[in-house]
């Protein structure tokens, strides 16, 4: 399995700045009003050191009434700067995050199959759920709180820098002891916190598949097995929450032991200075109220540092997506003719040894081919090279002369589509889910379709082809899906499909149903059929039997049974009283 | 209400040293108003250096010590919620395991993941409660108590006003979270859809399609760009009145105070406390209003958990191991004795007999009327079946399950290595049977000729797989299936369809091994599979619910042309074999 790329730190600062870049202006709206927002915000302190310097020196009330006022509107107009802040700050954030899911979806589509599934697609579920998500909170909550943070305690800093420059530089005098901590525990965090995460998300896997698996854990007994099981994951979730909190327990305790030490220095150098009357009471009061101002957004740009941080690693993961090279547009749009032949091909995955090993086979239009083969013979890769997923090591894999996987993508789809066990139902309607393969098909077309593979489960749906299907709305059965996969390949109406055990996945009766409801979209077509059903090879027109890699046999069924080989051997067993212990020979596997 | 409290309950002395650190923290938040007020008054005011020293040294003491009490608090609480976490986990737990099959027919799979995710955690977060909730009612009473010998007047303010500004911004807030969590639904809704193309995108790389669903996913992230706007305004205007409303109402104490000041009823010092008093109050208020919040929110998460815990396994008659409710008791007195030695099962609802000892095979024509057979050999639902004469009802259910495996087809792999998955019984049962556990699953894996699967995994046994096994296909579950079906080494073990997935040359190596695997001991296999058939000593015909004919598989396909149409599935004559397959699809 090679991992998906992760985005380098260089990338992903080109990354922000391309972002910002193409956003200037309203970065600058944004940072401007909440500078404006902040300055306001420093009125009120300052005005209460004024009222105390007035009474100080005997004022009377109308002044205090005026003063008072002016600090009322200081605070309403900081109040509105900040919602007006705020608000362009959120459509800057929420276009930021449009555009950044946009172009991770456009990138995820771009991947060519192999590269996701030699991934896994489990990264990549992470990398478009977590981590897309993570980045979005991030872009949306996380920078704006820090940037108005970091501009409140520039300002305020600065407003006691102001008021006299050695009270600024007493005030300056508390924080390293903060920036160490910090410095220290944000080199600790992230993996403690990511740690934390998947902890709990074990703990609450380990709950819903004993759900899940209720009835398998009565039947095997598992019940103490599945407590064992769970009792670890406690103590794992446990064992991670303490050593978070044991993070937690030396940043906050220095932060906050932290927090009085520039208002302490502030007072003891404003008295100095008091005495030698370089500044007034009332100014004194004013940069020990800024200090105490201060400890909130200091707080809350310290506790956000850590989501920044994480929002960055994510982000780096989002950009890798975009690092693979999508799939080449082909150099061939179309091709003549629909033979599809082989010649010498040759696989294997990932700089292992080949798994098929010289395959010569040629398949005429509109005919049947049945592989049959025993499991890991390669018939599955063999379908990925017909389908053109993957292309030979060696060798060549053509239609109507043209290499597939010189053909344009599309293109090939359109004329060769892979059908497997695996069916998907898209989240939306019946319409979209079949749509997407025949863009013009119209409304008594997708019908007819539904008809002829027989989904009469469509007579049912409320509302017929707009019913919603998949996450929370209606729930297809298997055999159902992969009879609406079925209806979509007959709307995208290939010349050549290859069928790699589209039953296999199904119980006896459903498969048997689906088998019926292929026949229907068979017709007229070349089929290539892997079969681990023997009546399916019975009724193609030619059977190729694939072992180790190589097709050891090749002819119509007739032939085959006559020839006596594995094939014939295997076909008596399965349809007659085999008493003859026909498959002595597959005994000993090789 | 009674689960909550029973969390506080299992740790009486931590809850009770929350509640004074608490107590303590909260009180600590308004020393230092007054400590910068008496450094204004005494020292910088009367310009007394000494004072001021002292006053301020107080001040870094008072940070330090408040700063000791702020953690020792979180510490405190956060072991309190940890506790409570873990101890509702392990009940869920314990009866998550215990229950049985019931489960999956009476509680939706997403509503346990709703409980484990988040209705524990909200159900400890009440907890809090407990220490800062108590801290925040005391420290309250004291901050109006010295107000009050400021002035009088000033503390009616104070203390009225701000728990008003408190009731007033608190339901702002709560609309803001409402707000929000519109929101998010919409992007989760909008994240399935990215995991939706990202989990199909072998299907549209199959058949095309790609460029429609990156239209259609940026139409609906335009969607939700524009609600996000619309969030957006209505938030930033919440938020701006939740800042502008207690700063008002700071600025009105401040102009009553000062007023108060020019007319000398209090100091200059007393103003900046009265200032620093109010801007602390509101961290009690906070917490109360927070906490009730809580306890709305937990008290419904408790009930949820305790609507689990009620849950009783179904009724399948007889006697069950649960009642002491500790370890299983399998020979309650009154549990009829289970025959000692291997006996007959026989079923009067089909009239199906199994011989000990034996491997029968049962083809029904209704896969339906097979599971039905199934559940009732093996005790899933009551009936009058008996084993070795003795009415299977009576039997203690553990004693069943003991000896008794049904292996279904889609049983449930649990994640984990591939050796967990296959061992998962052994450490419960008796461990007197022959050879190591890896020569015994080398023998399982290569009955259900499932060695293949094994070499292509990465780390081999050793890998470790997720729950259902998804990385495996269809052919290759199934055969891990039979595999641990095989290594339990029940008495009778009961199996169902268990080859229906994989390819005809495995189904025959598989019929074959099956047989010398379970030499000597009761095996059923429910399937049609004329290659599994072949291989047993005795086939009964399942017709309309009812055994039609019983023999051996050569003899059946001579003499019973419904079980030879059945599993040899002809093909010479098709349109017999479409319209008998319409009846079974649709019974």
């Amino acid at each position: 399995m090679s991992r998906l790329p992760v985005a380098e730190r260089g990338t992903v600062r080109r990354a922000l700045r391309d972002l910002i870049g193409r956003h200037r202006r309203a970065v600058g709206v944004v940072l401007a009003l909440h500078a404006a927002a902040a300055v306001a915000g420093l009125a009120p302190p300052w005005l209460l050191g004024t009222i105390v310097d007035r009474v100080t020196g005997g004022t009377d009330v109308a002044t205090v009434d005026r003063l008072a006022l002016v600090i009322g509107g200081c605070v309403l107009v900081s109040a509105l700067l900040s919602r007006y802040a705020q608000y362009a700050g959120h459509r800057f954030g929420e276009r930021a995050v449009a555009e950044l899911r946009e172009e991770f979806v456009h990138r995820t589509l771009g991947l060519p199959v192999s590269v996701v599934e030699r991934a896994g697609a489990g990264d990549l579920a992470t990398r478009s759920s977590v981590d897309v998500s993570t980045v979005g909170t991030t872009v949306r909550d996380v920078v704006p709180t820090i940037v108005i943070a970091s501009v409140q305690l520039a300002l305020l800093f600065g407003a006691v820098f102001l008021l006299h420059p050695l009270l600024g530089l007493a005030a300056l005098a508390g924080l390293p002891s903060i920036w160490a901590v910090t410095r220290w525990y944000l080199r600790r965090a992230s993996s403690a916190y990511l740690i934390e995460g998947a902890a709990s998300a074990e703990l609450t896997e380990t709950l819903t598949t004993t759900a899940e698996g209720a009835r398998t854990v009565e039947a095997l007994r598992l019940a103490d097995d599945r407590i064992r099981h769970g009792t670890t994951r406690i103590a794992g979730v446990w064992r991670a929450r303490r050593a978070t909190l044991a993070l937690r327990t030396v940043f906050f305790t220095v932060v906050e032991a932290s927090y009085p030490l520039p208002i302490a220095l502030v007072l003891l150098v404003g008295g100095a200075l008091l005495s030698r009357e370089m500044v007034s009471l009332g100014a004194v009061v004013a940069a020990a109220l800024y200090l105490q101002q201060a400890i909130d957004p200091l707080d809350r740009l310290l506790q956000w540092t850590e989501q920044a941080q994480r929002g960055f690693a994510s982000f780096a993961r989002v950009l890798g997506v975009g690092l693979v090279p999508p799939e080449p547009p082909g150099t061939v749009a179309t091709s003549r003719g629909e033979r599809l032949v082989v010649r010498e091909a040759r696989f294997s995955y990932a700089g292992g040894h080949d798994v098929l090993h010289g395959i010569d086979l040629e398949v005429r239009p509109g005919e049947r081919l049945a592989i049959v083969g025993p499991s890991g013979a390669g018939k599955s890769t063999l379908a990925r090279l017909l389908a053109g997923i993957d292309a030979p090591r060696r060798g060549v894999v053509s239609i109507g002369g043209c290499p597939v996987t010189d053909l344009d993508p599309a293109e090939r789809r359109r004329r060769i589509a892979l059908v497997t066990q695996e069916h998907h139902v898209f989240i939306g309607s019946v319409r979209d889910n079949l749509a997407f393969a025949a863009p013009d098909a119209s409304d008594e077309q997708m019908r007819s379709a539904l008809a002829t593979v027989g989904a009469d489960w469509y007579a049912e749906l409320p509302d017929g082809l707009d019913t919603p299907l998949g996450d929370g709305a209606r729930q297809l059965a298997a055999a159902e899906a992969q009879q609406l996969a079925l209806a979509r390949l007959l709307l995208a109406d290939p010349h050549t499909l290859i069928l790699d055990e589209a039953t296999a996945a199904l119980d006896p009766t459903t498969a048997r149903r689906t088998e019926r409801a292929l026949a229907a979209v068979l017709v007229g077509r070349t089929v290539i059929a892997i079969a681990h059903r023997l009546n399916t090879a019975h009724d193609a027109d030619r059977v190729a039997v694939l072992a180790d890699g190589r097709i050891t046999e090749i002819g119509s069924h007739d032939e085959l049974v006559a020839a006596g080989g594995a094939y014939s051997a295997l076909w008596h067993s399965w349809h007659r009283h085999g008493d003859e212990r026909p498959l002595s020979r597959k005994e000993q596997p090789s | 209400m009674r689960y909550l409290w029973w969390l506080v309950r299992r740790q009486p002395w931590r809850v009770l040293r929350g509640s004074l650190i608490g107590t303590a923290w909260m009180i600590g938040l308004s020393v230092r108003p007054y400590l910068i007020a008496r450094a204004v008054d005494d020292g910088l005011r009367a310009g007394d250096t000494r004072a001021l020293t002292f006053w301020v040294a107080a001040i870094v003491v008072a940070g330090a010590g408040l700063s000791y009490l702020g953690i020792m608090r979180h510490r405190t609480m956060t072991f309190i919620r940890e506790d409570a976490k873990a101890r509702s986990a392990a009940v869920v737990l314990r009866q998550l395991s215990r229950i049985g099959a019931v489960l999956p027919r009476r509680v939706a799979a997403g509503e346990v993941a709703t409980i484990g995710g988040s209705d524990i955690d909200w159900s400890a977060q009440v907890l809090t409660l407990t220490g800062p909730g108590v801290g925040a009612v005391v420290a309250y009473a004291v901050i109006a108590v010295v107000l009050w010998s400021i002035s009088p007047m000033l503390a009616l303010c104070v203390l009225v006003g701000v728990p008003v500004v408190g009731l007033v911004v608190g339901p702002l807030l709560r609309r803001l979270e409402r707000a929000e969590s519109v929101y998010r639904k919409q992007q989760g809704a909008l994240t399935a859809r990215s995991g939706d193309i990202v989990a199909g995108l072998r299907v549209l790389a199959g058949v095309g399609g790609r460029d429609l669903f990156a239209r259609r996913y940026a139409a609906r992230s335009r969607g939700l760009l524009a609600e996000g706007y619309r969030v957006g305004a209505v938030n930033s205007w919440i938020d701006a009145a939740t800042v502008a409303i207690p700063g008002l109402f700071l600025a009105a104490v401040v102009w009553l105070t000062a007023r108060m000041a020019v007319t000398g009823d209090v100091t200059i010092g007393e103003l900046v406390a009265v200032y620093g008093y109010v801007a602390t109050l509101i961290v009690p208020v906070w917490f109360l209003l927070e906490g009730s919040h809580q306890l709305i929110r937990g008290r419904v998460a408790a009930r949820r958990i305790v609507a689990l815990l009620r849950l009783t396994p179904d009724d399948v008659g007889g006697p069950r191991r649960r009642g002491s409710g500790k370890v299983p008791d399998a020979r309650r007195p009154h549990a009829a004795a289970a025959p000692a030695h291997p006996a007959d099962l026989h079923d009067p609802v089909t009239g199906l007999t199994v011989p000990a000892g034996r491997l029968t095979g049962v083809a029904a024509d209704d896969p339906a009327a097979a599971l039905a057979l199934a559940d009732r050999l093996g005790r899933y639902v009551a009936s009058e079946a008996t084993w070795g004469g003795v009415p299977l009802t009576g039997i203690a259910l553990d004693e069943v399950r003991a000896r008794i495996l049904v292996a279904d087809h889609d049983s449930y792999l649990f994640p984990g290595t591939l050796r967990d998955i296959l061992l998962s019984r052994t450490g419960a049962d008796d461990d007197t049977r022959p050879g190591s556990d890896d020569d015994r699953i080398t023998a399982a894996l290569r009955a259900a000729s499932a060695e293949d699967i094994v070499d292509a995994l990465p780390a081999g046994l050793d890998t470790p797989l997720d729950a259902r096994a998804r990385t495996l296909s269809g052919g290759q579950r199934q055969r891990v299936r039979l595999a641990r079906a095989l290594l339990a080494e029940p008495e009778v073990l009961i199996l169902v369809d268990p080859t229906s997935a994989v390819d005809a040359h495995t189904e025959a190596r598989i019929a074959e091994r099956l047989r010398a695997a379970r030499d000597g001991r009761t095996t059923v296999v429910l399937a049609t599979s004329p290659l599994l058939l072949n291989r047993t000593d005795l086939v009964a015909h399942l017709r309309a619910g009812r055994v039609v004919a019983t023999g051996a598989h050569a003899d059946l396909l001579d003499e019973d042309p419904g079980y030879r149409h059945l599993v040899a599935r002809d093909s010479a004559d098709p349109d017999a074999e479409r319209s008998a397959d319409a009846e079974k699809a649709y019974p």
